[in-house]
């Protein structure tokens, strides 16, 4: 983790509430936090907790209901494409056209930043070595295993060099290489500074990554700071999973 | 067997559970087929219930424009407009009129046409009782040249309606003249015979009849005093009645085209479900961008399209038999109203991408409505053999308004002018459905989920 990072906010949440149409209670109530730049910041939640509704909005593809988004100065709402410019997103899902090569999917959405010419040869080439598909990169998509189509989804996300990236379960449903091998490339992108938005349901992952997280229950915070902090205040939990557990409970949520 | 047995109940699960895509299962089939059957009715019945709308004009006003006018208004499947004038000019007006499209013929029963016809009657029977005229009857048919009766025709009519009609015509006033002869013949046979027998019989006249011998074959002029003129209602513009090919061609292309909307409506629905409409909706690039994306090139397939079923028509079909596709004098007209026809295609393609939920809905939706659009638009059958209501209808159908306006420059042989409506329409069209798909994709989904 860098020591280096400065004080600057780069993301400032408050009173943010999400009520979806026809949903008796709100997706997210009342979510108040703030993000320093280089900050690796977790966002855990049990299912149904507001996690994905919370990036949708800060992402600007959906509207809040109440409260403000502000990233790197620009309030989301009000100056969308000034926040979409600085700003990458790794979805949940693969977003990437299955018909489209690697190089293509890069080269595509690389346009849509804006890159062009060589920069953007050389930008879509950085990053399929950064994601270790160069070997493949003109394969198509679809035949690729689920741990490469998540490595070129996290391509994706960071070819315009955003300074803060929103990664909604990144590592899901992928073999422990792969994980293990995003999860250093992850790494590699917070030793350069860069600030990110994690979510996940791995806690081992969050736990060695996040510089600070948020545990998210049923549409609010109810706990969040440093991991380490967090477990060490609790003293019968010994990991961050045991944490998570023990603030959200055991009973399934649907 | 009990894998099977699991498998079938999964897929029935997955269809119960997906009530809309259930519905334009069953609902949209059954709409084809009372569309269809509908459209279709009329044509089965030759041409049926609903009746071509004629103009007619009788300037002769004596035996044979009053038994036309009887015969027509007795009959169902016309629908006779009368016009009492000797104006040219009216005629012109009329001859427009059916090149528009409004009626799909105009007769017109010249003046002296039952004048001539008992003339030359008259003069055919007496003839044929004189023992000169033996072949002489070449000579009988320049002076006696047929008296036409003038049916100006819609050149968009389909040749079999325009063909059935002309023989109708042809029918009655070779019955009028069949007539009009033997009424002749059944007058003067008494006389002409008492002339005969008193050329035999000379100086003895009156005597026993029984015992001349009178020649009594008649040498009868087979040539007929009435006929019919075919002219195209387009005045200079057509020299010819169009091919059945002229007709077709831009039917089943624009059909084809509008076919589009089951790949780009997929398309659109694959971005959704995938996620990679969210990832370029976070991008620094507006909805405007990623829908005329996917416009332009889809429009791009439709031109290509477009342009090798013409290359089709000029090349391929003739070898096998068809006559060669004329497109008509307007190259500005075509290009336009096939750039709006493929805008149009593309803007109700985005629009079902965007409505429908699942690829299984948008393609069977996007099928079947463009089938039935088809069948409404006259791309199956003419939209004036159907019934009223379906012809009302049509007026709704985007195919409709591109045929229209193809059969108005390839058949009608219009300019760029004359399709203005059909184009605005189409444009009118693009702009609604693609607004439509914009509002849902970009604007309510964003603020009211």
């Amino acid at each position: 983790m860098s020591d280096d990072r400065s004080n600057k906010k780069v993301l400032i949440v408050e009173n943010l509430v999400k009520t979806y149409k026809n949903s008796p209670t709100p997706a997210v109530n009342g979510l108040n936090f703030s993000i320093l730049e280089g900050d690796v910041f977790g966002l855990l939640g049990p299912n149904g907790a507001g996690k994905t509704t919370t990036i949708s909005i800060m992402t600007t593809l959906i509207k809040p209901t109440e409260g403000k988004v502000n990233i790197f100065g620009f309030d989301v709402e009000n100056n969308p494409v000034q926040v979409k410019k600085t700003i990458g997103l790794v979805p949940q899902d693969i977003a990437l056209y299955v018909g489209l090569t690697a190089r293509e999917n890069l080269r595509f959405f690389g346009h849509m930043y804006g890159l062009k010419g060589s920069y953007l040869e050389i930008r879509v080439s950085e990053c399929l070595d950064f994601v270790g598909l160069t070997p493949s990169a003109d394969h198509r998509v679809g035949t690729f295993s689920g741990g490469m189509k998540r490595r070129a989804n996290l391509a994706a996300g960071i070819l315009h060099k955003p300074r803060l990236i929103f990664l909604d379960e990144p590592t899901v449903g992928i073999d422990p290489q792969s994980r293990s091998m995003l999860l250093e490339k992850l790494i590699h992108l917070r030793e350069e500074g860069v600030t990110m938005v994690y979510t996940t349901h791995y806690m081992e992952e969050a736990q060695s990554l996040c510089s600070s997280i948020a545990i998210m229950d049923e549409g609010r915070i109810i706990m969040q700071g440093p991991p380490s902090q967090l477990i060490e205040k609790h003293q019968e939990c010994r990991n961050l999973e045991d944490l998570f557990i023990k603030m959200t409970g055991k009973h399934l949520r649907d | 067997m009990y894998k099977l047995f699991a498998a079938v109940k999964k897929e029935l699960l997955l269809l119960r559970r997906d009530v809309a895509g259930l519905l334009v299962l069953f609902v949209m089939p059954a709409i084809l087929v009372v569309v269809v059957t509908l459209v279709q009715e009329n044509v089965s019945k030759t041409i049926g219930d609903s009746a071509l709308n004629v103009l007619l004009i009788d300037q002769d006003k004596k035996l044979v424009g009053l038994t036309i006018e009887k015969e027509l208004f007795a009959s169902r499947t016309i629908n006779v407009n009368k016009i009492d004038t000797l104006v040219k000019s009216d005629i012109g007006q009329a001859r427009d009129a059916v090149a528009g499209g409004k009626y799909q013929f105009c007769i017109v029963i010249p003046e002296g046409m039952t004048d001539s016809l008992n003339n030359s009657v008259l003069y055919t029977v007496k003839q044929s009782f004189s023992n000169k005229n033996q072949g002489k009857h070449t000579e009988d048919n320049t002076k006696n040249e047929a008296k036409k009766l003038i049916v100006y025709a819609d050149p968009a009519l389909r040749e079999g309606i325009r063909r059935s009609i002309v023989n109708f015509l042809e029918k009655l006033l070779l019955s009028i003249e069949l007539e009009e002869k033997m009424g002749t013949l059944t007058r003067i046979f008494p006389e002409e015979i008492q002339k005969k027998y008193k050329e035999k019989a000379g100086p003895y006249w009156p005597m026993d009849l029984e015992k001349i011998d009178i020649p009594t074959s008649l040498q009868w002029n087979r040539q007929s005093f009435l006929g019919v003129e075919e002219i195209i209602a387009t005045g200079e513009t057509l020299k010819a009645f169009p091919s059945t090919m002229q007709q077709n061609i831009p039917a089943w292309t624009i059909f084809g085209m509008f076919f589009i909307v089951v790949p780009l409506g997929g398309s659109l629905i694959r971005e959704r479900q995938s996620g990679t409409l969210a990832r370029l909706l976070a991008m620094p690039v507006s909805p405007f961008t990623i829908l005329s994306g996917k416009i332009i090139a889809y429009v791009i397939i439709c031109l290509i399209q477009f342009f090798l079923i013409l290359v089709l028509g000029k090349t391929l079909l003739p070898l096998l038999g068809t006559p060669v596709l004329h497109m008509g004098p307007s190259i500005s007209g075509i290009i336009l109203i096939t750039l709006c026809s493929a805008l149009a295609a593309c803007g109700y393609g985005i629009l079902i991408g965007t409505l429908a939920r699942t690829y299984e809905q948008a393609s069977m939706f996007g099928a079947v409505s463009v089938v039935i659009a088809a069948a409404l638009g006259g791309i199956m059958v003419p939209v004036y053999v159907m019934p009223k209501l379906m012809q009302n209808i049509s007026l709704f159908s985007p195919l409709s308004w591109g045929l229209t306006g193809y059969i108005t420059l390839f058949v009608r042989g219009g300019g760029l002018l004359s399709v203005i409506q059909e184009i605005s329409l189409l444009l009118g069209f693009f702009i609604a459905t693609t607004f439509c798909a914009w509002f849902t994709l970009f604007y309510r989904e964003k603020i009211s989920t």
